[in-house]
């Protein structure tokens, strides 16, 4: 483990890296090598020639040493034949020695580098100078025709010194060749070796070249071609639908595909198992459908499919009912006509819908709802029909049920009011001739006995108590009833609390209160009738003074809330109980049974207002102020487009 | 008494016919009416003899109920409007307990002079048929020259 681990990350790194790069390295690896070994050549052949030079030059050194000897032994033998003869011709060598000796040595002098024939070269360069002395002394002599005669022995000595100097330099200048045969063997011995290793150098450097190729190529193969391998076998088995094996999870650019590969993949078996889902569910949806009948017809209307649903609906087996026409589920009135009537619609339209009866296995009927569907091919030619029936029965006798009982209800309704209306009709008739002889009564009152006067009195204002129960309830009977009659118009309440501050004021005034008016100076307008705003601000201060014995105060006021005009009538008195206030504006819910015998009113005031202010568009509602109470409503600013102006309501 | 162009005592000697099925409500309009002085005073409580009674007795005004058995005020207006002369004002005032605006439309529309809804002031009601009879007369007057 410990030693897989440096190792895999460098793979890891090297699979990693775009393709770009790999293929970088291929090429550019070889040729690192190659230009390696070029350097190593390089460096070989230099070592080579340098080895070549010093062999050349040991070569030029023989020469040379040769060259220096042969001259002067040609000189010596020259000047002794001058000697003899003393004849000038002998001194040809001599003289040629003497030209040519300074430049042989001089050359020699540079190319000498080894110290051992250094050391023979200034024995022999002295040697040398000690030759040409003699030889030159030798010349003089002989030169000189007294001498000549008179001293041979000085000749004689002089020559034979000379050849003692120059087997002294014979003896050096062989040595120096046998050492610079010793140096020439050797350096030949070098330049071998040189080549020999340039050579071996070569083959390795091409080895190495060769097998860095090789080597590269390889990497560049298994990494990519066995990747790419990897995904064309992926890209196969996308192809049938099956699931991705063994994809390259590298980071290249075969790795990036290999994910889209992958998410590909995933995408569409996604999508091939929802599809296969939705075809299963539908089949089975067609198949276990048991609220609607789903089957299918040929052209000519001959069954060819047939569900559970429709088994159900219609009460045949599939067997029984294929390949039979489906008019036989039409009762007989319609069985004549309406099946092709649907057909040749469905044709003509694409599509055909119907609601009727129609006829199960047994004979009982069903209400049904029927769509047919014309189904055509490619090329449009009818292939038959699809037709789905829905059982209606249950909703068709529900929903009669409803109706029936949604008549019942309103004819309930009507007739509470048609009642109520011919209730206080009926009762307003006999209040007439009441408090119309009454009313005779009362003007003759003078004729009358006191007793009879009191008597008369009672009668009457019962009398009118019955007559404002009467109408308040016919009222609220015809509110209920929606034939409320409004006139709705533009009103200004500002004005209109003037009005009732003035109509009510004695009320107010009787009871012994003060009845404040607070109204703002500009005009507050609001959409209402008239009449009736002025009997609900009537009803509410009449209220007000009568239920208000312990407090001196009734207060009218107006104000602007946003959408709407609120109307206040609020009185310091008792207030009403916490318990009471749900119970206000519910009919003959008189607050304060025991207050009754002391206050006059129908329990109906403030039921009829609360409608007569609904059915105006506004609200009302009592609350609470720290002393008495505050009965408010409001009233739309703006004219309800229900209850346009000018066209007041029916009635009936 | 206000001031007016003709004399209270002629207006008391028109015949008035009262057409109500309500005993109680005749007896109560022919007493106003006799306490006011009127002396002309026909009355019908069966509606099918209303009509008989308006032809036969020619009255100057009637006081008509308009909720009433098998033949109701709405249809004695037009059975009325059908007899008289397109130029004859002869007024009728409606009195009934029915004092829904669509009630008084109609009546007035069906040629009925005034409209009072019961119950009633018995001195308004008083005003307005001596109104309606002056203006009779004063018509009859135009008419004759």
């Amino acid at each position: 483990m410990s030693e897989v681990r440096p190792h895999r990350p460098l793979t890891r790194f090297w699979a990693d890296r775009p393709l770009a790069l790999k293929g970088l390295v291929v090429v550019a690896l070889p040729l690192a090598i190659l230009l390696g070994a070029l350097v190593s050549l390089y460096v070989a052949s230099n070592a080579e020639v340098r080895a070549e030079d010093d062999v050349r030059r040991a070569v030029a050194i023989q020469r040379d040493t040769y060259q220096a000897h042969a001259l002067l032994a040609e000189a010596a033998a020259g000047v002794r034949g001058y000697a003899l003869t003393g004849q000038d011709r002998f001194l040809e060598p001599y003289r040629k020695a003497e030209a040519y000796l300074p430049q042989t040595f001089a050359r020699l002098d540079q190319a000498i580098r080894d110290p051992e024939v250094r050391g023979h070269f200034n024995r022999i360069s002295e040697l040398a100078v000690r030759k040409r002395e003699g030889l030159r002394r030798i010349v003089e002599l002989a030169g000189d025709p007294a001498a000549r005669r008179g001293e041979p022995s000085a000749i004689e000595e002089a020559l034979v010194s000379n050849k003692i100097v120059l087997d002294a330099m014979r003896l050096e200048i062989e040595l120096i060749q046998r050492r610079e045969s010793v140096l020439l063997d050797q350096r030949r011995a070098l330049v071998e070796e040189v080549r020999d290793r340039y050579l071996l150098l070569t083959a390795i450097s091409a080895l190495v070249g060769l097998l860095g190729s090789l080597a590269a190529v390889y990497l560049f193969s298994t990494g990519i071609v066995r990747r790419v391998k990897m995904l064309e076998a992926n890209a196969e088995l996308l192809a049938r639908g099956d699931e991705l094996t063994n994809l390259p999870e590298d980071a290249d650019e075969i790795g990036t595909l290999a994910q889209r590969l992958a998410r590909a993949s995933a995408l569409l078996r996604g999508r091939e198992q929802a599809l296969r889902e939705s075809e299963e569910r539908f089949r089975l949806v067609i198949e276990e459908v048991r609220d609607y009948g789903i089957f299918a017809l040929d052209p000519d209307g001959t069954v060819t499919s047939w569900n559970l649903g429709a088994q159900r609906i219609k009460g045949w087996e599939a067997e029984e009912i294929l390949g039979h026409h489906f008019s036989r589920f039409y009762p007989e009135e319609t069985r004549e006509f309406l099946p092709a009537q649907m057909l040749e619609r469905a044709r003509e339209a694409g599509t055909a819908e119907d609601e009727g009866w129609r006829l199960r296995k047994d004979g009982a009927r069903f209400w049904a709802n029927v769509v047919i569907t014309a189904l055509h091919d490619d090329q449009g030619n009818l292939r038959g029909f699809a037709k789905v029936t829905r059982d209606m029965t249950e909703r068709r006798r529900s929903e009669e049920a409803l109706r029936v009982a949604r008549e019942e209800a309103i004819a309930a309704n009507l007739a509470k009011s048609e009642f109520l209306s011919r209730t206080s009709h009926e009762l307003r008739t006999p209040m007439s001739a009441i408090l119309g002889f009454g009313q005779l009564l009362e003007l003759d009152e003078d004729q009358l006995e006191p007793r009879h006067r009191e008597a008369l009195s009672q009668i009457m204002k019962a009398g009118r108590h019955l007559l404002s129960l009467i109408n308040d309830l016919l009222d609220i009977s015809s509110i209920e009833a929606g034939g409320a009659e409004l006139a709705i118009e533009r009103l200004d309440l500002g004005e209109l609390l003037q009005e009732v501050h003035a109509l009510a004021g004695p009320i107010v005034a009787a009871a012994g209160l003060r009845f404040a008016l607070e109204a703002p100076d500009e005009p507050l307008v609001a959409w209402a009738d008239r009449r009736r705003v002025v009997q609900i601000m009537l009803n509410l201060v009449s209220n007000a003074a009568k239920y208000n014995r312990t407090g001196n105060l009734v207060r009218l006021s107006c104000t602007a809330r946003g959408r709407d005009i609120r109307v206040e009538v609020e009185d310091d008195g008792a207030g009403v109980a916490a318990a009471d206030v749900p119970r206000l504006f519910t009919p003959f819910d008189r607050l304060g049974q025991q207050n009754r015998a002391r206050v006059d009113g129908t329990g109906l005031g403030l039921a009829l207002s609360k409608r007569l202010v609904e059915s105006m568009g506004g609200q009302i509602g009592y609350e609470a102020p720290e002393q008495g109470a505050r009965f408010w409503f409001t009233l739309p600013v703006r004219q309800r487009a229900r209850a346009p102006r000018g066209a007041p309501a029916k009635s009936e | 008494m206000p001031t007016s162009l003709i004399d209270s005592a002629e207006i008391r000697t028109r015949r008035i016919l009262i057409v109500d099925d309500e005993h109680a409500n005749v007896l109560l309009l022919a007493s106003v009416l006799e306490r006011e002085g009127y002396r002309d005073i026909h009355t019908v409580t069966n509606p099918a003899e209303a009509l008989e009674s308006y032809i036969r007795l020619e009255p100057d005004l009637v006081l008509l109920d308009l909720m009433m058995p098998e033949v109701d005020g709405f249809q004695l207006l037009e059975a009325f409007k059908r007899h008289d002369r397109p130029d004859e004002f002869r007024p009728v005032l409606v009195l009934t307990a029915d004092s829904t605006i669509n009630a008084r439309r109609r009546a007035l529309a069906l040629g009925a002079k005034d409209f009072v809804s019961k119950p009633f002031d018995v001195i308004e009601v008083a005003l307005r048929i001596s109104n309606l009879l002056e203006t009779r007369i004063l018509y009859q007057r135009l008419q004759q020259g």
